[in-house]
């Protein structure tokens, strides 16, 4: 590590305080904020904006309570996601890029700050006064909750409907228990229903209630309603005995209930309710379980560790196959056809289709089928008042009712649905109160030093452990995955590169010496002749050049820089500064 | 052709080294390179278990020389790792952080032994017989050994049994039915092994699973889930291959349970080719991606993937051995249809 405090503090006679010259900076410019995009990817890449860096720097110092918060301001439900995130921050880390090695256990952190925390920590809400407003939620899955913590932060009078008998939508009744522990969710969402929030549950609107009544009452309705009606396989034979759907089937696990699925499943799928469907099969006895994929593993919309517990868990995944036909007796399946497919290229993401191969079929013999692909938002119920609702991307909205998460957006996951519901609740907050009252800036911070030594580069990524196939077959619900200790969280946070740091060379004290270009481990320092502004304001590609007449700079490009600090030890002009860069959100 | 080409083959078994005699027979001007992560030149793998026992000496392993690469002008880079393939800039990225050049590529990369999941618990008591250099870590210690566990099976593991029977050392094998990637033994069949294998001095055990393993090298404790307690001085894992294909993933060329390609052995990438055990074919005959084993087939797809990276426009077919003999049980080398009853 390298502080260029160190030489100050060397003089034993003087007294300095670090905090009495902290130098902190608001920004709104486009430039900080296309900064802080393109040099933190995870931050970038999560829906709901964590401060993923300044967390994980909070349990390498073992303020797990800190870290704790930092999450729960953006994402609400750090111990639920820290253990069901779709963690799109980790496919973005730069640990990940090419030559650096693997990402960071992003989420695995993000666990271990909701488990490490103390018992007497405490819960941070600035709390606006009360407004008087009254807003119903419809729906207490992740949107309808993040939606109504954040309407009632700004002092709105919330009150919740949930279909349901028990809060939590799809983390309730989609997830299993031996991913998501129920006592963890409910604190969880008990930590949100306890800002005063009402909740009523078991009435559905639509048929319970109708959404016409709700308007007259509250000032506000926000429709959260998620997706719930599943899709269909489409095929000859769904409506046979023993063939489920992967909502419906979950549920059922979850109420506590054993459907049948014999000893051979085929569960047709691939996604991450496939593969719950897969293994919560596993665990009712089933001896012979596979998951029917349509392309290959590498296109499955799970993570890595996903697949690797599957596999554990003997479950063979068969790719390259689409079920053509499901085979019975009159009554129940006696087994399933299916169509080989091949691979095709295509112009847009995921640049890849699957195509049917003619005259491929083969039948496979099984004891019950599960559909898991996918599901829609409910077409026939509370959609049809909402019809007219004007879209703005991931919400939308017409007078006094709004609709977010899954419902406006088609399935996509809980970060998603609760990044468009927080951004959903400024909106309301905003049409009832009739100004804006919270924005997002950049916040700049002098930082004196680099925060990590280089050899924190090399240390390999800490796993998560879990429990042996014994202990998981003994109780379904037991939690498969056991968690970080201490020790493991924070060699797991050393890896962190610190990303929110941002390295810049003064063009005024730089002498051209190049050292820096010397000692640098990347391609991270380079001579350019110019940086042009892309059209939202924010700086584009660096333009370099190795021609020393055109040079106009020595410039860091932190998009590639790993942080490591050599430069900044090197430079015989002290003229490399470190800035704290964290997007965070201010009252106006 | 023209003498700028840069032909680039990773793998150093039979389909790479094939690919890479027809590449220089053809085109006499190109660079021709071969790329392997071992440190010994082209051997004969299927002899490895041999070379362990002792009764096959180093030199019998090796099929070339380093030399003859000499005089073919191949360039042969040992013990060197691709780490990355960039297709869209025709560039390999090796672990020593050098980046080469292609113009077309052959992958030929093999495959290594099955790890099964359930099993990377005990991954640090495990031995395997993939390469050379495995091999030459462990053995002399094999030749000390008195108590010897296989777990799983597959036809190297077979072969080894035999060889360690015949050394008089006491072996003890839990077969796994699906240890045989990509098939599966029927109990008909698994009921035939043991059978055969009732002639010999081990001691066989099915339908069973390892439920914890203690100790160290030289004094294991196995206990299964039958409740089966068994001391081994070396514990082997044969649970069948997998590809070597981890460098690929994420270049954008499409794999599954290997390299995906065409009848022509073309990948889903242009100027790529793969063929081998590390290739999972398209066979146009049964419409389905197989994979092939075998040397004989290795070398058959050596010879087409070059020849097809060349202009040509061969269609694969299933060569040599179609049967592996399983302690009496047939096992087809490959799905292929055309595979005749013998």
């Amino acid at each position: 590590m390298y502080s260029k405090e160190e030489g100050f503090f060397k003089d034993k006679k003087k007294t300095y305080s670090v905090q009495s010259v902290k130098r902190i900076v608001y920004s709104t410019d486009a430039r900080d904020f296309g900064q802080a995009a393109r040099s933190v990817p995870c931050q970038e890449a999560c829906p709901a904006k964590t401060n993923i860096p300044g967390y994980i720097r909070c349990i390498h110092d073992k303020r797990y309570g800190r870290a704790y918060e930092l999450n729960r301001m953006a994402n609400i439900l750090p111990g639920v996601l820290g253990r069901i995130c779709s963690r799109p921050c980790e496919a973005a880390c730069r640990h990940g890029e090419p030559d650096n090695g693997t990402s960071v256990g992003i989420c695995h952190l993000k666990r271990a700050c909701a488990d490490l925390k103390p018992a007497s920590h405490k819960i941070i809400e600035g709390l606006y006064s009360p407004t008087d407003k009254k807003v119903a939620v419809i729906g207490s899955g992740p949107a309808g909750l993040a939606a109504a913590h954040d309407l009632s932060v700004f002092g709105h009078k919330v009150m919740i409907y949930e279909g349901q008998e028990k809060p939590g939508g799809m983390l309730m009744y989609g997830i299993p228990e031996f991913r998501l522990p129920r006592d963890l969710l409910m604190l969880e969402i008990n930590n949100i229903l306890r800002m005063g929030i009402q909740i009523t549950t078991g009435k559905k609107i639509g048929t319970d209630i109708a959404l016409k009544d709700l308007e007259k009452e509250y000032d506000a309705v926000v429709v959260a309603t998620g997706c719930v009606i599943p899709r269909k396989l489409g095929i000859e034979g769904e409506d046979l005995e023993n063939v489920h759907n992967g909502l419906e089937f979950m549920a059922a696990v979850n109420e506590g209930q054993a459907p049948y699925v014999g000893k051979k499943v085929a569960v047709i799928g691939a996604g991450f309710t496939a593969v719950d469907c897969a293994r919560s099969a596993v665990r009712l006895g089933a001896s012979d379980v596979s998951l029917n994929i349509r392309k290959t593993q590498e296109y499955m919309r799970i993570d890595e560790s996903e697949k690797h517990e599957a596999a554990f868990e003997g479950i063979l995944t068969n790719s390259l196959i689409q079920p053509s036909r499901i085979i019975g007796d009159g009554k129940k399946v006696t087994g399933i056809e299916f169509v080989r497919t091949r691979m095709e290229k295509t112009d847009t993401p995921p640049f890849r289709t699957s195509v049917l191969i003619k005259d491929s079929q083969f039948t496979v013999q099984v004891d019950s089928v599960i559909a898991a692909l996918g599901q829609g938002p409910d077409a026939d119920g509370i959609s049809r008042d909402l019809k007219k609702l004007k879209s703005l991307g991931d919400l939308a909205w017409k007078g006094k009712v709004f609709a977010t998460g899954d419902f406006v957006t088609g399935s996509t996951d809980v970060i998603t649905a609760i990044a468009g519901a927080r951004k959903c609740a400024r909106l309301v907050d905003e049409k009832l109160i009739g100004e804006k009252r919270r924005q997002t800036v950049v916040r700049l911070e002098d930082h004196k030093t680099t925060d990590r030594p280089r050899a924190y580069d090399f240390i390999s990524r800490r796993e998560m452990n879990t429990i042996d196939m014994e202990k998981r077959l003994e109780n379904p619900a037991n939690e498969v995955e056991t968690g970080f200790d201490e020790t493991r969280a924070f060699e797991e946070s050393k890896r962190c590169y610190l990303c929110n740091l941002k390295y810049e060379i003064d063009p005024l004290a730089c002498i051209y010496c190049s050292a820096c270009i010397d000692v640098a481990p990347k391609d991270c320092i380079k001579m350019i002749r110019n940086i042009p502004l892309n059209d939202d304001g924010s700086y584009g590609d660096y333009e370099e050049t190795s021609d020393w007449n055109d040079v106009v700079s020595i410039t860091i490009e932190n998009a590639a820089c790993i942080r490591c600090g050599q430069c900044l030890a090197v430079c015989p002009m002290d003229c490399i500064s470190v800035t704290k860069t964290e997007l965070i959100e201010i009252d106006i | 052709m023209s003498s700028q080409d840069h032909y680039v083959i990773i793998g150093n078994g039979p389909a790479g080294n094939h690919a890479a005699a027809v590449l220089r027979k053809k085109d006499k001007e190109a660079r021709v390179s071969i790329i392997s992560d071992e440190c010994i030149p082209y051997y004969y793998k299927p002899k490895l278990t041999g070379f362990i026992t002792g009764s096959v000496p180093r030199e019998d392993l090796l099929v070339l020389s380093l030399e003859s690469y000499a005089r073919e002008n191949i360039r042969v880079r040992l013990g060197q790792k691709v780490e990355r393939v960039d297709v869209d800039s025709k560039t390999l990225h090796f672990s020593h952080m050098e980046k080469i050049q292609y113009t077309k590529l052959v992958i030929a990369s093999g495959s290594d032994s099955r790890m099964l999941p359930s099993m990377e618990p005990y991954e640090w008591a495990l031995k395997f017989v993939t390469s050379y250099t495995d091999v030459m870590e462990y053995k002399d210690q094999i030749k000390n050994a008195q108590e010897i566990f296989i777990f799983g099976g597959d036809f190297v593991g077979f072969k080894f049994l035999r060889m360690l029977d015949a050394m008089g050392k006491k072996v003890s094998i839990l077969i796994y039915p699906h240890a045989f990637w990509p098939y599966n033994l029927s109990d008909e069949m698994l009921d035939q092994v043991v059978a055969n294998l009732s002639k010999t001095r081990v001691q066989v055990i099915v339908k069973d699973d390892i439920k914890d393993i203690k100790g160290s090298p030289g004094a294991y404790r196995i206990k299964t889930c039958n409740g089966i307690e068994k001391k081994a001085d070396l514990i082997f894992s044969f649970n069948g291959m997998t590809p070597n294909i981890d460098f690929i993933k994420g270049s954008g060329i499409d794999y599954d349970h290997g390299i995906l390609v065409d009848e022509y052995l073309k990948t889903t990438v242009d100027d790529v080719y793969a063929c081998g055990s590390c290739a999972q074919i398209y066979n146009p005959a049964i419409k389905a991606y197989t994979v092939t084993i075998g040397w004989p087939n290795a070398v058959n797809q050596g010879e087409v993937a070059a020849l097809n990276l060349l202009g040509d426009h061969k269609v694969i077919t299933s060569v040599g051995r179609k049967y592996f003999d399983l302690e009496g049980v047939k096992i087809k080398t490959t799905w292929w249809k055309n595979i005749e009853d013998e």
